[in-house]
């Protein structure tokens, strides 16, 4: 049992990179009118930001794991700042994003190989950051709702579906068009970032993170 | 194993000085060590680091007994828990309404903390092979801790801060290279009182 556990948390890092993919109908996305673009943006923060959430990791239905983590975050720059830290408060991985060149400056051992980084970095801001560049279709339906996808055929995109009333789901796509992660945003919203959020990768290595806001730090 | 070491340091000598019935004598305080029996006490804890402007604040227990037992619990705003009785050693945090174990490796390291602990809950500090130490008698009273060499990377320095009470530590203060710090507050210290024996079998 022990052994299982010592496995299961070195291998977080190996899940976040290789896990694999759900099927998920993709419907079909046109540009829509221009003045509805901006609300594919709702979901995510439009200006800088600090956020600490409690983090549950869920590993294949059966193993979890309680972290704190720390972002810190400029839109525009497309700046992601991230920390990993125990429950005692001791940081087992520092990273920063930022237009896409990730540099790790702390990773504690079992997070210290750059396919945990990577996917880690992936995953936050994926959660955070708004996709670029513009979406390739949008729409806004009857109930208040926006639907709107960025990537094409044959590329990996993202897709958004929500309010800020009802809450956001993104999803993500490989580019065999395979759902690869699930998130769900819920509100209250705190200068743009989610109290709630329930981040799922599918596949034989799945894992799921639960994150509810804790300290918003502006 | 660093991240549990610092932590363990932690414990170490909060109940080390707990168990001092005099701030202001080495010799005193070393002796007063070998009469603990017990230890119960809230803390409050502080991170600083360089990303917020504003402290992670947790508040947590911890109870420990000299034949064995150790409970150093999270409350706010995570809970988490580490468990203690004789050799073995137990994880915990609290989700969808119940205790679930750590999946850790740390338990080995745990182990390897928690000895060294004891060394210094029985006035054996000056055996440790992780930090010096420094006894300056104040006011305000304190310890102060070097790291050796291999953990010097993971934290500068710790001071532990003796209350005017007797027996009683009020904070401690570790430094992290890059800015950080954690400060550790103590409060509702109670020494040699009588614990639950359940305390330290389950979450």
């Amino acid at each position: 049992m022990k052994r299982r556990r010592q496995w299961a948390i070195g291998f977080l890092g190996f899940l976040i990179s290789v896990s694999g993919c759900a099927s998920l109908t993709e419907p079909v996305l046109k540009p829509g009118i221009r003045e509805d673009l901006s609300g594919c943006y709702t979901p995510f923060p439009a200006k800088s930001w600090k956020a600490v959430h409690q983090i549950e990791a869920v590993i294949q239905e059966r193993i979890s794991s309680s972290l704190i983590g720390i972002t810190e975050g400029e839109p525009s720059e497309q700046k992601i700042h991230s920390l990993l830290l125990t429950p005692e408060g001791f940081i087992l991985f520092e990273a920063e994003l930022r237009e896409g060149a990730l540099s790790v400056s702390k990773a504690m051992p079992p997070f210290d190989s750059p396919a945990f980084a990577r996917g880690l970095i992936e995953d936050v801001a994926l959660l955070f950051l708004a996709p670029q560049p513009l979406p390739s279709g949008w729409k806004r339906g009857e109930d208040g709702t926006w639907t709107c996808r960025w990537g094409r055929p044959g590329e990996a995109r993202t897709e958004v579906h929500g309010s800020m009333e009802q809450g956001w789901k993104i999803l993500r796509r490989n580019d065999q068009g395979v759902l690869t992660r699930e998130v769900f945003l819920n509100g209250p919203f705190v200068r743009g970032v989610a109290s709630h959020m329930d981040l799922r990768a599918f596949g034989p290595a799945g894992y799921k993170l639960k994150m509810n806001l804790l300290q918003a730090d502006f | 194993m660093k991240r549990f070491l610092l932590w363990g340091v932690f414990i170490g000598a909060i109940l080390f000085h707990t168990a001092a019935e005099s701030a202001a004598d080495w010799e005193a305080l070393k002796e007063a060590a070998k009469n603990l029996r017990t230890v119960k006490a809230e803390f409050l804890q502080k991170r600083f680091l360089q990303i917020l402007k504003t402290p992670l604040l947790s508040e947590g227990r911890f109870f420990f007994d000299a034949t064995g037992g150790l409970r150093w619990e999270y409350q706010k705003p995570l809970r988490s828990l580490m468990l203690q009785k004789g050799d073995q050693i137990r994880g915990y945090h609290f989700a969808d309404g119940v205790w679930k174990p750590d999946m850790t490796q740390a338990v080995e390291a745990r182990r390897l903390v928690l000895g060294e602990i004891r060394q210094w809950i029985q006035g054996r500090y000056e055996e440790s092979k992780t930090f010096k130490f420094l006894f300056v008698p104040g006011p305000p009273a304190k310890v102060v801790l070097t790291p050796m060499e291999g953990i010097a990377k993971f934290i500068n320095r710790i001071e532990i801060f003796i209350s005017a009470e007797p027996g009683v530590i009020q904070r401690v203060e570790i430094e992290e290279p890059g800015d950080s710090r954690t400060v550790i507050e103590f409060r509702n210290v109670e020494i040699n009182s009588r614990l639950p024996a359940e305390i330290f079998d389950k979450p």
